[in-house]
């Protein structure tokens, strides 16, 4: 077939539109073809395809033997393809990285430059320790090449051998700082120079001291902007440990502020004032504070008087830096910064939002929070990221179209960059980012910032919930930040007292169902995390609701039991402590009106606890069966006193007016600090590890079995399966009768014998008449309440609330106390109330816990999130090594040179050894081996790769014999020959040592 | 340092790649398809630098730790584009960097391509992606800035080799496409902005 070049896989691209995938694996199966021949010209072509496929995510690891190969090339172009392919293809697992480390010395070693390039561009992408400690010596010399391109190469290559491996920087480092110190060395390799040690420099700032009057000097006097950039932020991280430094930096940078033409370099300039912790230093003096100003000053310039967004963003940036240490400068300015919450660009905007949160205040929070609501509640929804089709991976893997349709790739890039207008709208992660830091802003530190306007806050939090964005289906459920809005609606009824009351009604009204449309986001299911805490809210402080049964209406509705356990576990909570609020009011007699009106209020509880029975949440089914028995008693007792038809009824039954509210009564509930639980002891006759009964699991089967025996003919049947699966059953399900009624294969069974059925039913409940934790059967449970069938009578199956009569209660005294209702009050309206003195509590703790303790145990339990953060990132390049390595001196280095002594004197036994071997080789080969060139047999090349990685076995020794007869066919043969012989003849022999012996040697 | 330089088109195909560390292709594909939808949401008039996509991101819970944070770190924490007619060159670098003096990078990339390819266009990147990294070899080695002198850069790729121009039957329209070049100031690049 006629071969490709690059070229003309290209072109075919581009003329298969929209049937790349197949013609891209065809392009592959015809470049493993050619990149097995033995012409190297057509094998370099194939693996630049290759290469340019492999841009697309098209693996070519397999090739990685062949990279090699044309690596070795003596042709620079070929040469040049193999290094790119390398560059672009090695992974750290790739195998033939060892083979290459000497064609990497020998090109390193090269008398052309353009070839020394090769290595010394490609090393950094693929060194590991054990190369890096063996290039090094090759690298050294290239440091005093007379090519200015190969000595700032060989200087960075230095560098990133130094990441790996530390103990390079112990030859490298004199030689490094020799460059750096030389006048009269090229500015490229200066520059060059300067970057590595602006890299160098954080991790062990100590070590660059002694260079800073050369760098003082560079800065000074240079003329490269780049590297004068690089200067003061290596300075930034020096200043801190050598106090006199700032005055003598301090008129040069000023100096440049005033005068250089380069934004860059100004913005720099004052990042590296901040940084350096220059402004600290010299607080106080007039010279201190006219730069402080100067600094400020200029950031604001900026931020108004440049239009250029990038220097809106990196002005911020400064200025968040400033924040941390001196809150009041930028705080001058925060006219500016706030200007920037509403910037168009959400770079910009996140960057504000972030500056805000540190510069805020007791004075100022009202009107940056007001801001952020504002903006909520003005821009639309949207979130573009979610959008499908911009996630191309995803969908249907990365594939290399031509070009775009309709877009001319032959438009010169010079062509101005593009500008296009279009609106931005805020994306759901933005909302999110921004309720969290109004959150964050507003609770720090217990409410600090909000000194008396803790009606304003609940304000916002109602308002935030309005503005919440629907949970995002990828997400975890822990990420819906109404959640965290609940939490403070919590806090602050739980923390501020005087505040209960409005604490609570705010949550009666996001509980109440008529809201919901107007509280909440419309079109979305955005908020319902916050009921959660405002069911608790209305529950634990029902004495202070507005409208205690139109709240219980809302709990009770039929739509409450779509929402998440989670929230539904506080809502069957709520529900009697409601309940007794309303059984608790004593302000109307109790009519006949009033206890029919109780009666339907309790009806409908257990209407809608009795739906929770078989809820598929284990905790909502507990919570719901226990609150129904209670509340079918009281229910009963309420029906009681209407049997006594034409007796006024003075009293409401006790059950309702002190029973019930008594269980939720007694000690009130506080705050208490998280560490504070744990340290509550265990009492010591309490023993969870003991089991409840010696020999359970026997006793439930025998319980098990002789409530089958009572089923009579079904007994085999349940017995069989039970048995079968007794070991899977849970134990709640053991404690629980079988529900022979509800299981629906039992009613196919038996269709045909209803008299049977009826009879045992009734056997059944005569046995469980008196356990009142059955519940199985008809007998008084809810589904045939009397109310029930009264209201089913009535109404039909579906109970209609709104048809149900309500009356009214007097609830005169409460509405003294509050004004009126607050929702529809105006978001801005920002009217200071007099100053009250609000007590907020503070976390309750054990006496001798200690606050700062509370955190360190916290995270202990949390190992996973930890590890994940200390975890490198991607793309990361882990210099930590480099921080425990000193430039400085030679104290504590005898050990190594110790060690390298020892290491020196092995590797010279083991060349000796070689050498002797080599010889025996030689002996051995005269004697056994066919004369040279006789049988040519032409051998697979990943074979030889497979056999140098394996230890030389009888076996490999054969075909290595084999392989020498091909010799010349191409140099990598001649290397595995050699291999060969080593293992044919020391199979004890290290990897290591073997390693070092395999050469690329051209066959001569 | 700079941990990558991405170049792709308006429709997220890559025409360069060099990633300064060892990267899984997969994980190489994910990161320019995050990027991409970054880069692509984003208004021509918002500034050049991007949030940190996803799989940059850091986990939620590091930045709550309370000990001082060292100046700098090893974690790439700062994503620069440029956008030029079809094409955006992509630089992600950790905090050692300045952010105005990578953008300013990119230009002089751009221009060393002009300069190479006399009015450079994504065709001739296509085309010639070998001498793409070369010019790129020139200005960034292991990750580490070592020239930004259009010059010198233009010269060090010339020594490596002829470069060609794109073939002329490929070229649509000709000579049409005619570069605006010239707006743009030569020689210093660091010269204000």
């Amino acid at each position: 077939m006629f071969e490709k070049s690059l070229y003309d896989l290209i072109r075919g691209l581009r003329n298969h539109k929209g049937n790349e995938r197949q013609y891209i694996q065809d392009s592959v199966r015809e470049c493993r073809r050619e990149i097995k021949s033995q012409d190297m010209d057509l094998k370099a072509t194939a693996l630049l395809k290759l290469t340019y496929l492999e841009m697309f995510g098209y693996d070519m690891s397999w090739a990685s033997f062949n990279v090699l190969e044309v690596m070795s090339s003596p042709k620079y172009l070929l040469k040049r393809v193999g290094y790119l392919a390398a560059v672009q293809s090695f992974r750290a697992d790739t195998e033939v990285l060892m083979l290459a480390e000497n064609l990497l010395k020998k090109d390193l070693m090269s008398v052309t430059p353009a070839i020394i390039g090769l290595p010394l561009g490609a090393v950094p992408h693929v060194i590991n320790p054990t190369m890096a400690n063996s290039l090094l010596s090759d690298l050294l010399p290239r440091l005093s090449h007379s090519q200015v391109s190969i000595r700032k190469k060989t200087v960075v290559t230095l560098y990133r051998l130094a990441v790996v491996y530390p103990e390079t920087l112990r030859p490298a480092w004199p030689k490094i700082k020799e460059r750096l110190l030389d006048e009269q060395e090229d500015p490229s390799v200066t520059a060059a120079v300067v970057n590595v040690v602006c890299e160098l420099g954080w991790r062990r700032p100590q070590d660059f001291l002694p260079l800073a009057p050369r760098l003082f000097e560079i800065l000074v006097e240079g003329k490269n902007n780049w590297m004068a950039i690089k200067v003061i932020k290596l300075f930034a991280t020096l200043t801190p440990l050598e106090p006199r430094l700032v005055k003598k930096l301090l008129p040069a940078l000023t100096n440049i502020i005033k005068t250089t033409m380069a934004m860059s370099l100004l913005y720099e300039c004052i990042d590296g004032i901040v940084q350096g912790g220059i402004l600290d230093s010299v607080q106080g003096t007039a010279e201190g504070d006219e730069v402080a100003r100067l600094c400020v000053s200029k950031l604001r310039g900026m931020l108004t008087v440049e239009r250029d967004p990038n220097l809106k963003y990196v002005a911020l940036l400064a200025f968040q830096k400033i924040v941390k240490s001196h809150p009041d400068l930028v705080n001058a300015h925060h006219d500016v910064v706030l200007e920037c919450i509403d910037d168009e660009d959400i770079s910009i905007r996140a960057c504000a939002l972030d500056l805000a949160g540190g510069m805020v205040d007791g004075e100022n929070i009202m009107t940056i929070v007001d801001r952020l609501v504002k903006q909520l509640l003005t821009a639309p929804i949207n979130a573009p990221e979610d959008d499908p089709k911009n996630d191309r991976v995803r969908n249907d893997g990365m594939l290399a179209v031509a070009d775009s349709d309709g877009e001319d790739p032959e438009t010169s890039l010079q062509a101005a960059e593009n500008i296009t207008q279009q609106a931005i709208p805020l994306p759901l992660e933005f909302r999110n980012l921004v309720i969290r830091r109004i959150l964050d802003m507003c609770s720090r530190d217990t409410f600090a910032n909000i000194t008396d306007d803790f009606e304003w806050y609940l304000r916002v939090l109602l308002s935030l919930v309005k503005a919440c964005p629907p949970p995002s289906p990828s997400s975890i459920v822990e990420d819906d930040v109404s959640k965290e809005i609940g939490n403070q609606l919590l806090n602050v009824g739980v923390r501020v007292r005087s505040m209960r009351q409005e604490a609570t009604k705010a949550a009666e009204s996001l509980v109440l169902l008529e809201n919901r449309g107007q509280l909440f986001p419309e079109s979305s299911t955005g908020g319902q995390g916050v009921l959660n805490d405002a069911a608790w809210l209305v529950g634990e402080y029902s004495e202070y609701l507005r409208d205690p049964s139109a709240v219980l209406s809302s709990l009770v509705h039929s739509s409450s039991t779509l929402l998440p356990a989670e929230t539904l576990i506080t809502y069957v909570q709520a529900i009697p402590k409601v309940l007794g609020a309303i059984g608790k009011v004593q302000v109307s007699p109790w009519t006949e009106a009033r206890r029919s009106r109780m009666s339907l209020l309790l009806g409908r509880a257990s209407y809608f606890l009795d739906g929770l029975k078989t809820h598929p949440d284990l905790e909502v089914q507990e919570r719901s069966v226990e609150y129904l028995e209670l509340i079918k008693l009281i229910s009963e007792a309420v029906l009681a006193q209407a049997e006594g038809t034409d007796q006024p009824i003075l009293e409401a039954p006790l059950l309702l007016t002190q029973a019930l509210p008594s269980l939720h009564s007694g000690m009130e509930l506080n705050p208490v600090a998280p560490a504070a639980q744990r340290k509550v002891t265990i009492p010591e006759a309490l023993e969870l590890e003991k089991p409840i009964h010696e020999d359970l699991s026997s006793l439930l089967i025998e319980h098990f079995e002789q409530d089958v025996d009572t089923v009579g003919e079904y007994r085999s049947f349940y017995f069989e399966k039970e048995r079968r699966r007794l070991d899977a059953v849970t134990a709640a399900e053991r404690l629980e009768p079988p529900k022979l009624e509800v299981s629906s294969y039992q009613n196919s069974s038996d269709e045909g014998d209803s008299d049977t059925k009826r009879r045992q039913q009734l056997e059944r409940q005569e046995k469980y008449r008196d356990d009142p934790f059955y519940i199985g059967g008809a007998r008084g449970s809810g589904t045939s309440t009397p109310i029930h069938d009264i209201l089913k009578a009535n109404n039909g199956d579906q109970v209609d609330i709104d048809a149900i009569p309500i009356m009214d209660l007097d609830l005169t005294e409460r509405s003294d106390a509050e004004p009126s209702s607050r929702n529809g009050q105006s978001l801005t309206s920002t009217r200071r109330k007099p100053k009250r003195d609000i007590q907020i509590l503070g976390d309750e703790n054990l006496e001798d816990a200690d606050a700062g303790s509370v955190d360190t145990p916290r995270l202990s339990s949390v190992p996973s999130h930890l590890d994940r953060s200390k975890k490198s990132a991607l793309l990361q390049v882990d210099s930590s090594g480099l921080g425990s390595f000193s430039l400085l001196g030679n104290q504590g280095n005898q050990l190594y040179i110790e060690q390298r002594e020892a290491e020196e004197k092995a590797l010279r036994e083991i060349e000796r050894l070689r050498l002797e071997m080599e010889r025996a080789s030689i002996r051995v080969q005269d004697h056994v081996g066919p004369p040279e060139g006789t049988i040519v047999r032409k051998k697979k090349k990943s074979k030889v790769a497979k056999d140098l990685a394996s230890e030389g076995t009888e076996e490999v020794k054969k075909k290595k014999k084999k392989k020498k007869k091909t010799k010349a066919a191409t140099p990598m043969e001649g290397m595995g020959q050699q291999a060969a012989q080593e293992d044919s003849l020391a199979p004890t022999t290290k990897v290591k040592k073997k390693r070092r012996q395999v050469a690329f040697e051209e066959p001569s | 340092m700079i941990n990558a330089v991405l170049v792709f088109n308006n429709s997220g195909q890559p025409r360069l790649t060099k990633f300064y560390t060892q990267l899984d292709t997969a994980v190489q594909q994910r990161l320019i398809s995050e990027i991409f939808s970054l880069v692509s949401n984003r208004p021509a008039t918002a500034c050049n630098f991007l949030p940190l996509p996803p799989l940059l991101a850091p986990p939620p819970n590091a930045q709550k730790s309370s000990q001082p944070q060292p100046i700098h770190t090893d974690t790439p924490s700062l994503v620069t584009y440029r956008h030029y007619a079809t094409l955006y060159f992509i630089l992600i670098s950790t905090s050692t960097e300045s952010p105005l003096a990578l953008l300013d990078l990119i230009q002089v990339f751009v221009e060393s391509l002009d300069r190479l390819f006399e009015n450079v266009c994504e065709l001739d990147l296509i085309f010639n992606f070998e001498t793409l990294h070369a010019a790129l070899g020139e200005m960034i080695v292991g990750g580490v800035v070592v020239e930004t002198n259009l010059d010198t850069i233009v010269s060090g790729v010339r020594t490596q080799g002829k470069v060609a121009r794109r073939p002329v039957n490929d070229s649509r329209g000709g000579s049409s496409s005619g570069g605006v070049f010239g707006v743009l100031g030569r020689g210093e690049v660091f010269s204000g902005r």
